[in-house]
């Protein structure tokens, strides 16, 4: 009974893992890519690891195939591709992936564990720990490194995101909150006493609002920079 | 029965039931609708006259940007997991270990807070 | 603790990894229109190399494959993000992801 959930698990992967590789549509592979991650957790969950089949499906399927499916989606690739080349190498692929397929058969057909496995130092699982607490207690502090080196990689993985994918451009007025809180009464009300009769325009006008170039945000106004609607008038 | 598929039955009993909610409401729907389609009435809209072109439009590169964040702060996240059930059993170290991958991702927070990246405009 | 690996023992897990690396090996030769699909064929052969390390991880009662695993994981997504940028801007500046069309650096 057991068996027949492995083999479901392990067929519907296989297909899905053939159909990554032969679909014609990119969105299908995306697709299939997905339904193989499923169930490879699967696999993963018989096997007893119970932690990296959640973080294949929290990890891969949520993050990682949805950035596959995003970048073919908004590449605009189209469908109907010519598959010359598909004649010209399927053979040699073949050839390939049967001389490959044919060693791991024999290498996993002919493995011995070796029969003093016992004594090396198992790094196992307390009974009544969960998968996920035995983990915890080897990653900080016996693989402490390792882990290091991993948040090293992530963060290079940042760095080289930001670089190749971040392009200046030039924005519009932005708010500079600080001064939109720092404005007092003084910067915005002013109140003029008219004697009767007269005007504000006659007694110098308001004060407020000064020359754009003090009232702007800073590096947002230059006033010397060529009016666009002057120049496209072609004169 | 197997320990990990008794445990985990629960869960296939909540997805057939999900997929069984999901696909009753699709077949009810093909079952009981009129399904009458002719060519004006499946294509698409345009405001009466036929579309030019593909509705793809060329994206703009900080969707990307945010999904790539996304992934690199899901997998501190996914360290951070067994650490937290498991930070009794390893006391000090344990904790000064986390302290440093942290740091290390902060770093990276900082870079690319001042960059702008996390701008949106 | 060794569980009994979903009552089939070590071969088939080991099968399905290789029948998996075989796939991922094909698909990579076979692609000649898309980058992409290159990436989804190495995505395949990170997780035949993940199922090798859980199965043995389960079958000698070690969680040292599992942990690697983990290290493995974190690796190929970061990867898979920053081959994807790189797709990305290739594609911006190129207009094509054949594979055919990639040639600037070809010798």
């Amino acid at each position: 009974m057991t068996a027949l959930v492995f083999y479901v698990f392990a067929t519907i992967l296989v297909l899905s893992a053939t159909m990554v590789i032969s679909a014609r549509n990119p969105v299908h592979s995306v697709l299939f890519l997905i339904l193989g991650f499923f169930n490879a957790a699967g696999l993963f969950l018989l096997a007893g690891a119970e932690f990296l089949a959640m973080l294949l499906i929290i990890v891969y399927v949520g993050a990682v195939a949805v950035l596959f499916l995003f970048v073919v989606m908004m590449l605009d690739i189209r469908v109907s591709e010519a598959r010359e080349g598909l004649q010209r190498y399927a053979p040699f692929g073949a050839a390939v992936g049967a001389v490959l397929f044919a060693e791991l058969i024999l290498a996993f057909g002919h493995w011995r564990i070796a029969p003093a496995i016992d004594a090396v130092p198992h790094l196992g699982q307390a009974a009544g720990e969960t998968n996920t607490a035995a983990l915890g207690d080897l990653i900080y502090t016996h693989y402490v490194l390792l882990f290091q080196a991993c948040g090293l990689v992530l963060l290079v993985a940042m760095i080289g995101a930001i670089v190749l994918t971040l392009r200046e451009r030039p924005t519009g007025r932005r708010q500079d909150i600080e001064r939109q809180h720092a404005r007092t009464v003084a910067d915005t009300l002013e109140l003029r006493r008219l004697p009767l009769g007269r005007s504000v325009r006659e007694l110098g006008g308001f004060a407020r609002p000064t020359s754009y170039s003090e009232a702007a945000a800073k590096g947002s106004y230059d006033p010397h920079a060529p009016v666009l609607s002057d120049e496209s008038r072609g004169e | 029965m197997h320990d990990v598929i008794a445990s985990y039955f629960p869960v296939l009993v909540f997805g057939v039931i999900a997929v069984g909610i999901a696909g009753a409401m699709l077949g009810g729907s093909l079952l009981a609708g009129h399904q009458k389609p002719y060519a004006e009435k499946t294509s698409a809209y345009e405001c009466g006259f036929e579309a030019f072109d593909d509705a793809r439009r060329r994206f703009d590169v900080r969707f990307y940007l945010v999904a790539i964040l996304f992934i690199i702060f899901d997998l501190e996240v996914a360290f951070l997991f067994p650490w937290a059930v498991s930070l009794s059993h390893v006391g000090l170290f344990g904790f000064l270990s986390m302290l440093g991958f942290l740091g290390m991702l902060t770093v990276g927070f900082i870079y690319e807070w001042c960059k702008g990246a996390l701008d949106w405009d | 603790m060794t569980h009994d690996l979903g009552g089939v023992g070590l071969g088939p897990y080991l099968t399905v990894s290789a029948i998996l690396l075989v796939l991922g090996v094909f698909g990579i030769f076979l692609n000649r229109k898309n980058i992409i699909i290159i990436l989804m064929s190495m995505e395949l052969i990170l997780l035949s190399a993940n199922l090798n390390f859980v199965a043995f991880s389960s079958a000698l009662g070690d969680l040292s494959g599992q942990v690697f695993t983990l290290f493995v994981l974190t690796i190929a997504a970061a990867e898979a993000a920053i081959g994807l940028a790189i797709v990305t801007v290739f594609f911006r500046n190129r207009g094509s992801i054949q594979v055919e069309d990639v040639t600037m650096m070809k010798g």
